[in-house]
């Protein structure tokens, strides 16, 4: 031993900043793979402004319904500590071994003690403003943030308290059933050590009340996208119902203005674009017409429409069809009308003035980092960005000016939920990373209670009706259900629940469970979509086989949908719970197969994701195979010169190459094809073929990162005249010197060169900001030359903006086209000729151009073998699909198979270093298990019918089934996804499916019809 | 009993992924329509065994419903195209067999469709309602006993 | 007729002195006319008891489903398709099998016969090239072969072996002037009452026997869906709906199988015209999948495949 300071293991804890989606994602990732996490919200609970939000784009899912799952899950997993409540002070030492001060305030009500019953609430005589409904109603001083909060507790607002303020009311105290309201709390400061923080504490929506001309806080019906989110969601302060605030009349005509709060230096000090306003008001354009009664007159007006996204360029034109209206214009001025309703006045493109009145404005808010945030970050050492969003280079996306101290989310620039997502999976990667030797250190195993063995009991059924507060119970007599549910055979216990799904209810169901000896459950009360889990869950704490559960859906199949004929819901409702109690007495136990997990991986693609990907995949322990077809590394990045953010690519990849290279755990396998894949999550076996032969190789888990191509173009000349090239060949012409600004004369940008065309319908994402840095360069290196950009929308999303404007402001001319008036390009003598219609001067130009790019679109590879070898899918554009577009981006459906980069959609550098990034956490929540259980829902097959005709293995679409040695199906679980295709194609009665079987179907349709 | 009394029983069968997502989101949205029918949630339609919709008509239902996710959007991949067939089939059995057409019904309802799902209800149960009772195929127990 | 039984015979013998096959399916003289057996030769000497004739209506196929060993079939035309599906369906082993193919000439329902002599028992009937002579007691009648066909060899399309190792006698027409267009799912035209209506008709006599599943090659499930408890499917009763369930299953079971080969209203001891109800089925897959079942090895059926394109009209 030396005299040495000994180098010490880190700790194995991190602490998260913020309780947002990107919060909770970077928890859960960092609790499934072996860190204690200390979840640190300012507000009484986690949820973020995604809990808010009443759809999510573009696929329209309901934002509460699917984050509820990801809340409670955050809410029950023994790996989270949740402190709400509380702000980060100070963090002192260093990355590895940090000493975090926090201040949690005083709740006054006791997490332990309270049961949610609202009863304080209903008590509380102090009226306050309710800022989730962004104060379109009121709440109480005692109050849960809302109804589905994690935790589901109530607090005290001291500020808003009559006791407080004044010294005396004490009316929750007195009718609080539980003894839960603790006057005498106090703040506390709290010293927590953790190994790393991520810093995801979002953003704030940007608050138009300085904007003069928008009126916002003079006019009632001037409401912000946010209000507007709370006015349609379900949940909000009108039930959904479409009204305007004013006078909470429908309105007949609804005007969106984008770009407030972004995209103005003039009113607020926001150059950059908030990346999510286009998309979210065209959702709620097209959501608010479906709420509407009278056929609803929707109005965007907009400066560029930005959607940039997978699946939005689809989404913006859906909307169209659907008859949402689009005006390419800023509104300058909004007066009121004496019924209240608004006159916009604007000048169209044409710069003819228009005057138009309109029942309601939604203000499509921008995103801001919240002041006190910035001074956090400040106070914490983390470097901001002019915009205030947190800085961080291209190439380490997530991580800060503060070693050890990561961000994500919107903190880290405006952005949507599947990005921070994303971003939140690769700041637990890179947290985590670094904290690889201190894995499992700080955790407790879950404990797992033993199963009680129900074999040969009777059904003993227990019914939990919910009220759902009044969700179900304002419309479904759920006594009436409760009596009738007593009266059904096997049926041995009945109780009704307030909320069912909150988590003292379920403590105490486990403990009903026990205690009744019950071992059959069914739940009366929504959707098993959502909810399912989280039940089985309390089965399992209850010592109960999680399979032994169903779900009566009388929610949102029955109470919500049938509002206006309470009796005969109540019949239906009883009918589901018939059915259910009559599904679940045949249920059976079932086992979940036991996986081991073979700790390797698999990247497939050695560009610049995939490099990523396999590099940090070694560097937190795992042996990684890369397969890349060409003969070398690098990607399309070979050919790119800088990032949006003017960082050098080639010297970034040449260093990552030299690593890979180097790197003794990263096995390569250049100009090497995948021949063949077979078997499940754990254990894959893929067959490669390389110059060497073929070779099986065993992994646990596969990084898809196989990249996309730029589409060669067959317009404007291109192949035909040297001087027409894509963004890839003129990067590479100026990276070799081929090329100099200095010679280029005049430059012409086209954009949107086979994207967003009906062949295409998808904008590339990447070639508006890619053009304005070359017009950057080549102005800023020849500030003579003549730099023109034809474009349809400029799409120079988040803080891609401030290259724009500097572009501008160089004297790059930037020209609208439209998709039927193209620009034409032409040779006169040798001299290369583009000609267009300037929309703003109604006429034809000429411009000579010595350099034309095209900024072609990304195609996909359409790899459709590589698909099927892993069973996952591909999109109608040949993307790759994940698994859930918003809240699954980097997973397949399939197990153990991840993706990242262009293989996905196309992106920036940036992004598709996060992805990778993102792809290995999820990775590793597989292999840093050493084993791991299936569904027990899978098919089987009952040897002693199955006469081995094979119409079930030709059609499995997992080829999970075989033929035995005695030519017989067999159905192997790890590979099964539970279809039950098999079952129903069978003639022979041989496979049935655990849980949905033939006997459980028949059952309900027997229990169904017999009422 | 006359026709605007005959309130008929539906039983459907949706499969998870979709149609029973679709189910939810118009509860979401407060998607009201009629009351008669009853669900039953399978994996997928590829699930949806043709003697599941037998034993419906054996046990009285006055209409069946199936639906499932859009060609493409299976979540099995491709379960929805092999019912498809199996569908088609059978329904034209039973038709030609006397069912009359409108007691039988089959669609495609993506989980973010809730407006279709909302119309699909109401177009299902007007179909059966104007058939009125269901004639055949109904296994009596009290008249074999 | 004689002379292909004596060459069947021969080819029989042949086969099991060589030791080629263990077993020769054909068929042999019925106790009473008209009713053909089947019948397995494991012998030189019991290959004498094989015949021909116009009676030869069970389908054999149905025994060599998981018959161990090698064994020869007489296989006309329908016999040979269903070897066809049991080879795609994995019930035999096509180099276990030797196909003694023939031509069908078409068989004769004996029920068309017994109705020309009501009342009156036939003792024999002898063979002629385009007749049968007809005898009972105090009775005698040449009747013209064809207009006594089975329905559904009168409207046959394949009367040659799709598969043989040998081949007995001459290949023959493959059609017999019938157009199955004209007679399959005669009840399309009608409208649904009229339609149950027949159904009812034509199943009001079934007595669950079974005899129509147990002779046909398409149904050999270890356990048929009729007997199963664990759900039940369908009652074992003759109640109305129980009888409609199992006709109707059973049919959508042969779906993209059926060969059309009428062995089920051959057994049926009711009389019972089943191929009304199945012949919607194959003219569906025909129709809706252009598939015949049985053509050929190595076919996909088509239950177990799909196309993107695949027909939806009534798909909402």
């Amino acid at each position: 031993m030396t005299t040495k300071a000994r180098q010490q293991d880190p700790v194995g804890a991190v602490m998260v900043v913020g309780g947002g989606v990107a919060a909770i994602q970077a928890s859960l990732d960092l609790a499934d793979t072996g860190y204690l996490v200390y979840l640190v919200e300012k507000t009484p609970a986690i949820g973020g402004a995604m809990s808010q939000l009443d759809k999510t784009f573009p696929t329209n899912d309901c934002s509460m319904c699917i984050l509820s799952p990801k809340l409670v899950e955050c809410g029950r997993h023994p790996n989270i500590q949740i402190l709400t409540q509380a702000e980060v002070q100070s963090i002192e030492g260093q990355a590895g071994d940090f000493r975090v001060k926090l201040k949690q305030q005083a709740r006054y009500i006791s997490l332990e003690k309270c049961i949610a019953c609202g009863a304080c609430a209903e008590k509380c005589p102090k009226k306050v403003d309710d800022e989730f409904n962004r104060g379109l109603n009121k709440r109480k001083a005692a109050y849960v943030k809302y109804p589905q909060a994690v935790p589901l507790k109530y607090t005290i607002d001291k500020d808003n308290c009559i006791y407080f303020q004044k010294g005396k009311c004490k009316a929750c105290e007195k009718i609080c059933p539980a003894g839960a309201v603790e006057f005498a709390q106090e703040d506390a400061q709290l010293e927590l050590n953790v190994g790393a923080v991520i810093v995801a504490a979002g953003f704030r929506p940007y608050d138009p009340s300085p904007f003069a001309q928008y009126s916002y806080s003079r006019f009632a019906n001037v409401v912000t996208a946010l209000e507007f989110e709370r006015i349609l969601s379900a949940s909000g302060p009108w039930m959904g119902h479409l009204v305007r605030p004013g006078d909470e009349k429908e309105p007949q005509k609804i005007a969106w203005l984008q770009c407030v709060g972004s995209r103005d230096i003039n009113n607020c000090d926001h150059p950059y674009c908030s990346s999510v306003c286009c998309m979210y008001a065209i959702k709620e354009a097209v959501i608010a017409k479906e709420h509407s009664h009278g056929g609803l007159d929707a109005t965007i007006f907009f400066m560029d429409m930005r959607t940039f996204g997978k699946d939005f360029e689809r989404t913006y034109e859906g909307a169209k069809e659907r008859g949402v209206r689009f005006v390419r214009s800023r509104v300058h001025s909004i007066s009121e009308l004496p019924d209240k309703s608004l006159r916009l006045e604007y000048a169209t493109e044409e710069g003819e003035a228009r005057t138009e009145d309109f029942d309601m404005v939604v203000l499509s808010q921008g995103l801001e980092v919240d002041p006190a945030t910035a001074q956090l970050c400040q106070d914490l050492g983390v470097e901001l960005a002019s915009t205030q969003f947190v800085k961080s280079g291209s190439f380490s996306p997530v991580a800060t000016s503060r070693e050890g101290v990561y961000v994500c989310g919107a903190l880290a620039g405006p952005k949507d939920i599947p990005l921070s997502v994303m971003e939140a999976s690769a700041a637990a990667c890179a947290a985590g990373g670094n904290l690889t030797a201190a894995r499992g250190s700080l955790v407790s195993l879950p404990e797992i209670t033993p199963q009680r063995d129900v074999k040969g009991e009777s059904p003993q059924v227990g019914v939990f009706v919910c009220s759902c507060g009044i969700n179900i119970a304002g419309v479904v007599d759920v006594k009436a259900v409760m009596d009738y549910a007593a009266t059904l055979p096997g049926v041995a216990y009945v109780e009704n629940n307030l909320f069912t799904c909150s988590q003292d209810t379920q403590d105490k169901m486990a403990q009903v469970i026990k205690d009744q000896g019950l071992n059959r459950i069914v739940v009366a009360a929504c959707s098993p979509r959502t909810h399912e889990p989280l039940f089985q869950e309390t089965l399992k704490a209850a010592g109960l086989n999680k399979y032994l559960f169903d779900l009566a859906n009388i929610r949102n199949q029955d109470s919500w949908v049938h509002a206006n004929e309470p009796e005969k819901a109540t019949d239906k409702a009883k009918d589901l719970v018939r059915m259910a109690v009559a599904k679940a007495s045949l249920l059976e136990p079932l086992s979940e197969a036991k996986l081991s997990i073979l700790p390797k991986a698999m990247v497939i693609g050695g560009g610049l994701s995939g490099l990523n990907a396999a590099l940090e995949l070694t560097r937190q322990g795992f042996e990684t195979h890369m397969v890349e077809r060409d003969a070398q590394l690098g990607g399309n990045a070979r050919l790119l010169r800088v990032t949006a953010q003017g960082e050098d690519v080639q010297a970034y990849l040449a260093e990552l190459i030299a690593k890979a290279q180097a790197e003794p755990l990263l096995k390569l396998h250049l100009d090497t094809a995948i021949k063949e894949v077979s078997g499940f999550v754990g254990n894959f076996k893929t067959t490669l073929a390389g110059p060497a032969g073929e070779e099986l190789i065993e992994h646990g888990a596969a990084v898809i990162a196989t990249g996309a191509a730029e589409r060669r173009p067959t317009e404007y000349l291109y192949g035909q005249d040297p001087r027409v090239m894509t963004h890839l060949e003129l990067d590479a012409a100026l990276l070799t010197g081929e090329l100099t600004p200095q010679k280029v004369g005049g430059a012409v940008f086209i954009q949107c060169v086979g994207s967003r065309e009906p062949e295409r319908p998808y904008c590339s994402k990447v070639c508006c900001t890619h053009t304005v840095e070359s017009a950057i360069h080549l102005k800023e290196h020849n500030p003579d030359c003549r730099v023109t950009v034809f474009y349809r929308d400029m799409r120079t999303f988040a803080e891609r903006e401030l290259l724009y404007k500097k572009a501008r402001e160089l004297g790059v001319l930037f020209v609208r086209y439209h998709l039927d008036s193209k620009p034409q390009v032409s040779l006169q003598d040798g001299r290369l000729l583009v000609t267009a219609l300037d929309p703003i001067l109604g006429r034809e130009i000429e411009l000579e151009a010595d350099l034309l790019c095209l900024a072609s679109a990304i195609v996909s590879h359409k790899d459709e073998s590589l698909a099927q070898m892993f069973k996952v899918p591909l999109d109608q554009d040949g993307w790759f699909l994940e698994a859930h577009v918003k809240l699954r981006p980097v997973d397949f459906a399939t197990d153990g198979v991840f993706m990242a980069g262009l293989a996905h959609y196309p992106k920036p550098i940036e992004e598709a270093i996060a992805q990778a990034q993102a792809a290995v956490s999820r990775a590793v929540t597989v292999l840093s298990k050493t084993e791991m259980w299936l569904s027990g829902t899978v098919a089987f097959i009952d040897p002693k019918k199955c006469v081995g005709c094979g119409v079930c293995w030709e059609i499995c679409p997992y080829q999970a089934i075989s033929p035995d040695e005695h030519g017989l199906a067999v159905a192997n679980a790890a590979l099964c996804k539970g279809c039950g295709t098999c079952v129903a194609s069978c003639r022979s009665g041989a496979p049935n499916l655990k849980g949905f079987s033939n006997q459980d179907v028949m059952a309900q349709i027997t229990a169904m019809l017999q009422g | 009993m006359t026709e605007a009394q005959f309130e008929p029983r539906i039983a459907a069968f949706f499969c998870n992924w979709c149609t029973y997502g679709g189910a939810d989101l118009a509860g979401v949205s407060r998607l009201q329509y009629p009351t008669n029918l009853r669900a039953i949630r399978i994996p997928c339609t590829g699930r949806m065994n043709p003697n599941f919709i037998m034993q419906a008509f054996r046990q009285g239902a006055d209409g069946v419903w199936v639906s499932g996710c859009h060609p493409g959007d299976c979540h099995y991949i491709a379960g929805n195209l092999y019912a498809r067939r199996r569908f088609t089939v059978f329904k034209n059995l039973l038709e030609y067999a006397g069912l009359e057409p409108g007691r039988l019904h089959f669609s495609w309802i993506s989980s973010a469709e809730a407006s279709k799902f909302q119309q699909t209800v109401i177009e299902v149960t007007d179909a059966v309602r104007a058939l009125g009772p269901a004639q055949h195929l109904i296994k009596d127990i009290r008249k074999v006993a | 007729m004689e002379a292909i039984a004596q060459k069947i015979r021969e080819a029989a013998k042949k086969l099991l002195s060589e030791g080629k096959v263990d077993v020769v399916i054909g068929y042999a003289k019925g106790s009473v006319p008209m009713r053909e057996y089947p019948y397995f030769a494991y012998t030189p000497e019991e290959a004498e008891n094989l015949t021909w004739s116009s009676f030869c209506c069970n389908n054999l196929a149905l025994y060599t489903i998981r018959r161990p060993g090698r064994m020869a079939v007489v296989a006309q035309g329908c016999v040979s398709r269903n070897l066809v599906n049991l080879i795609n369906e994995n019930q035999i082993k096509r180099e276990n099998l030797y196909v003694i193919g023939l031509n069908s000439p078409g068989m004769v329902d004996r029920r068309k016969v017994q109705a020309l002599f009501p009342g009156k028992t036939i003792t024999e009937v002898i063979e002629e090239p385009e007749h049968l002579l007809v005898k009972g007691q105090g009775f005698e009648e040449r009747i013209e072969r064809k207009k006594f066909l089975r329905s559904n060899c009168l409207t046959c399309v394949q009367r040659n072996p799709v598969i043989s190792d040998e081949l007995i006698g001459q290949a023959g027409p493959e059609g017999h002037g019938g157009n199955i267009d004209n007679v399959a799912a005669p009840w399309e035209k009608l409208i649904p009452a009229e339609r149950w209506a027949e159904m009812q008709e034509t199943f009001k006599d079934c007595i669950r026997c079974y005899a129509c599943r147990d002779a046909c090659p398409l149904c050999y499930c270890y356990v048929c869906f009729v007997d199963e408890a664990q759900p039940q499917w369908c009652a074992k009763s003759q109640d109305e709906a129980d009888v409609m369930t199992f006709h109707l299953l059973r049919a959508f079971h042969c779906a993209g199988r059926c060969t059309d080969c009428g062995t089920c209203e051959s057994a049926c001891p009711q009389g019972i015209k089943m191929r009304r109800l199945t012949s919607k089925i194959e003219k569906d897959i025909r129709e809706l999948y252009g598939y015949r079942p049985g053509m050929e090895i190595g076919a996909q059926p088509p239950m177990s495949l799909f196309k993107p394109n695949d027909p939806q009209d009534f798909i909402k």
